[in-house]
């Protein structure tokens, strides 16, 4: 069969095509990610008519409090303990989810199911477990640790308990993507290894870690950004307390643009977030290329 | 073809520029009760004023918000609640309509009617921007069988009095070494505080806008707070796996609790059990309590002005407040209205007309964030064991930063 259409018509479809997405994107995110930028440089009070611009007045501003600080703080140190808990996490699910194990669907379906709820369902389940009088205490006193802590208002304690449950929830998403990359290896691999009297933490190390590597790229900057922008668990469980002890820097832009009528400080905290973000990723690529083998 | 392309991009364009013919009413929804009075009362509205065409939109969640946005993109409804604790900065931004002209126009529309707490309220650089709705106010929840077990016959009406009578109801009822009846409950949040600030003589911002949350009466008011809780006769909601402390009082693990009267209804429906008295707060060196208000605001842009005054002068007014309040919801703002409804004779509601004569509003005179760095202080002294002093004297310094204007 020949195509009978000429180049001409198809750049036309395929442009045509690729113009209401683009037209939407534009006017739902770039523009919007654009204007957020512009808005740093105000003091825009969206009830007020008179924008003021005041230049870099709202980055010195942020700088200069102590809130802001603490989240950029939390938010650092939430995302140092999550992502290269979870990554390991869920490749080690994946590398036994991949074994021959009697009932392995339900496996795989149970380490999924918190992917897939919803993320403020699954704050108010763990909002009751850490509770004083709550599950976590229940089962650390009968296997007879004393413990008589609110995990959530012990400012010690709510940061980490917040993490335990993102690797929880994201876990399982992970565990796909590298049940999927682990399914690519080829076999012959191996066999070729254990023929060469390889075990099972070699082959583990050896061969399977190095072949994943680009799935592991993925999810470690996949979960990077996610960790990054936390915000669901933090405003439902702890809403930044006690005393700031997990506010993180999302949290931050939400209280100053939506509470404070601080549009133009809530931006700028959200171009540092981005400039963060872009940063981090970028050393990333730079250091732990995908393709490295 | 094209012509399809075309009509859809026409009837876009008109959707776009729908202006609105009716003029709109809208509030938030805390419960279904709430929402039928709401329907109720404007059903009679109606029926006086059959000629103003209205639409009621009540915003299901995130009502600040929403508000925040819809004022700011000049798509406010016409007429809407504002809470009283944010109404300054909302006051500060021009955005709300001077009702001034319209009230010396509306001789019907008593304004000496409102209590002297009330009438003021939601006035700002000598303009009138609103009316409460409503009004709530803290008063003291006590168990009577709690107190009938422990051989007290009335609430307590000093400080000294709280503590003893707590320290009296705090038990371990089941015997297994920990305490499970707590005399008294405590919030870390700062409203709770406030009325034994104000007892003990002390505010979080005078009337010249000068900070005293860091002063001495303040400090101590806190330090008798936080004792209350350290030395164990009260407790806090979180620690009892509660979301809030009418929870606690419910479930029987406290005997005496301060709230709003927007417990009754609740324990009504989830704790029908509990046997309960209403009584005015414990005084300390004077009689104080907070009282909360809402008020009926209009925005700079409204196109429905005289619709929205006829509504308005209604909801606030004598025979709308009078609907609103006499399922005992919320109390009336006019004293007349009181009257009328016999709260002045009610053993429960008595206790809050009582009240409201020494009252002081919650509504302070301070960018939003005051409440959050003021939660955070509360928080730091609960949580982190810090101590009131250190703590306020810093939260001052900081709130310097929130002043308006």
């Amino acid at each position: 069969m020949k195509f009978s259409s000429s180049k001409k018509e198809q750049r036309f479809w395929a442009y045509l095509f690729l113009g209401f997405p683009l037209l939407l994107m534009s006017v739902f995110v770039f523009f919007p990610i654009a204007f957020a930028f512009v808005v740093s440089f105000y003091d825009w009070n969206l009830l007020i008519p008179d924008k003021p611009f005041v230049g870099l007045g709202n980055y010195f501003e942020l700088f200069k409090d102590e809130v802001f600080v603490k989240a950029v703080k939390n938010t650092i140190v939430y995302t140092m303990g999550v992502v290269p808990v979870q990554t390991m996490l869920s490749l080690f699910l994946a590398f036994i989810m991949n074994q021959k194990i009697v009932g392995i669907a339900f496996f795989r379906t149970a380490f999924y199911i918190p992917a897939v709820t919803s993320s403020v369902v699954t704050s108010i389940i763990f909002v009751w477990i850490y509770s004083k009088p709550g599950l976590l205490n229940y089962i650390l006193d009968t296997v007879g640790i004393d413990s008589n802590i609110d995990w959530l208002t012990n400012p010690s304690t709510v940061l980490p308990a917040i993490m335990v449950l993102n690797i929880w929830t994201t876990s399982g998403y992970f565990m796909v993507s590298f049940l999927a990359g682990l399914q690519s290896i080829p076999t012959t691999l191996y066999e070729a290894a254990k023929i060469d009297g390889a075990n099972q933490w070699r082959l583990f190390k050896d061969i399977t870690v190095p072949m994943v590597r680009p799935v592991t790229y993925f999810v470690v900057v996949m979960s990077l950004i996610g960790c990054f922008q936390v915000f669901d668990q933090i405003f439902i469980m702890s809403s930044g307390g006690p005393d700031n002890s997990s506010t993180t820097m999302s949290y931050y832009v939400y209280q100053n643009s939506f509470k404070y009528f601080r549009f133009g400080l809530g931006a700028a905290s959200a171009v540092i977030l981005a400039l963060l973000i872009f940063t981090v990723t970028a050393i990333q690529k730079k250091y732990l290329p995908p393709d490295y083998y | 073809m094209r012509i399809s392309y075309f009509i859809v991009l026409v009837t876009l364009c008109f959707s776009c520029s729908n202006e609105e013919k009716n003029m709109r009413f809208s509030s938030w929804q805390s419960s279904q009760t709430e929402e039928k009075i709401v329907r109720e009362t404007l059903e009679s509205f109606k029926k006086v004023y059959p000629e103003v065409a209205f639409d009621y939109q009540p915003i299901p969640g995130n009502y600040t918000e929403k508000i925040q946005l819809m004022l700011g993109t000049g798509k406010a409804p016409d007429l809407f609640w504002l809470k009283g604790s944010t109404s300054p900065a909302y006051m500060s931004f021009n955005v709300l309509y001077p009702l001034d002209s319209l009230i010396s126009a509306t001789p019907e529309f008593d304004v000496d009617d409102f209590f002297p707490l009330f009438k003021d309220a939601f006035k700002y650089n000598d303009t009138y921007y609103g009316f409460g709705k409503d009004f709530n106010a803290y008063v003291l929840f006590y168990n009577t069988e709690m107190f009938e077990e422990a051989g007290l016959t009335s609430p307590p009406t000093n400080w000294e009095e709280l503590v003893t009578y707590a320290t009296k109801l705090t038990k371990d009822t089941n015997g297994d070494g920990k305490t499970n009846q707590f005399g008294f409950v405590v919030e870390p949040t700062i409203d709770m505080l406030m009325p034994f600030a104000y007892q003990n003589g002390g505010e979080l911002i005078s009337d010249d806008n000068e900070i005293k949350i860091g002063e001495p009466a303040f400090i101590e008011a806190f330090d008798f707070y936080i004792n209350l809780y350290r030395t164990g006769i009260a407790t806090i909601p979180s620690n009892q796996g509660a979301g809030w402390n009418g929870d606690v009082f419910g479930r029987k693990q406290a005997a005496m609790i301060i709230s709003g009267a927007w417990l009754i209804p609740y324990l009504k429906e989830s704790f029908p059990d509990v046997k309960y008295k209403v009584a005015e707060l414990p005084m300390g060196k004077y009689k104080a309590t907070l009282a909360f208000s809402t008020a009926y605001v209009i925005p700079k842009t409204t196109k429905h002005l005289d619709d929205t005054w006829k509504m308005f002068s209604y909801l606030a007014g004598k025979k709308g407040m009078k609907e609103w309040t006499s399922s005992g919801i919320a109390l009336p703002t006019r004293k007349s209205v009181a009257l009328e409804n016999g709260f002045y004779q009610d053993s429960i509601f008595s206790v809050f007309m009582k009240s409201v004569v020494y009252a002081k509003l919650y509504k302070i005179d301070l960018k939003e964030r005051w409440f959050d760095e003021s939660e955070a202080a509360m928080q730091a002294v609960f949580y982190k064991g810090k101590e009131p002093e250190e703590v306020l004297k810093k939260l001052a310094k900081k709130l310097e930063k929130y002043k308006l204007n």
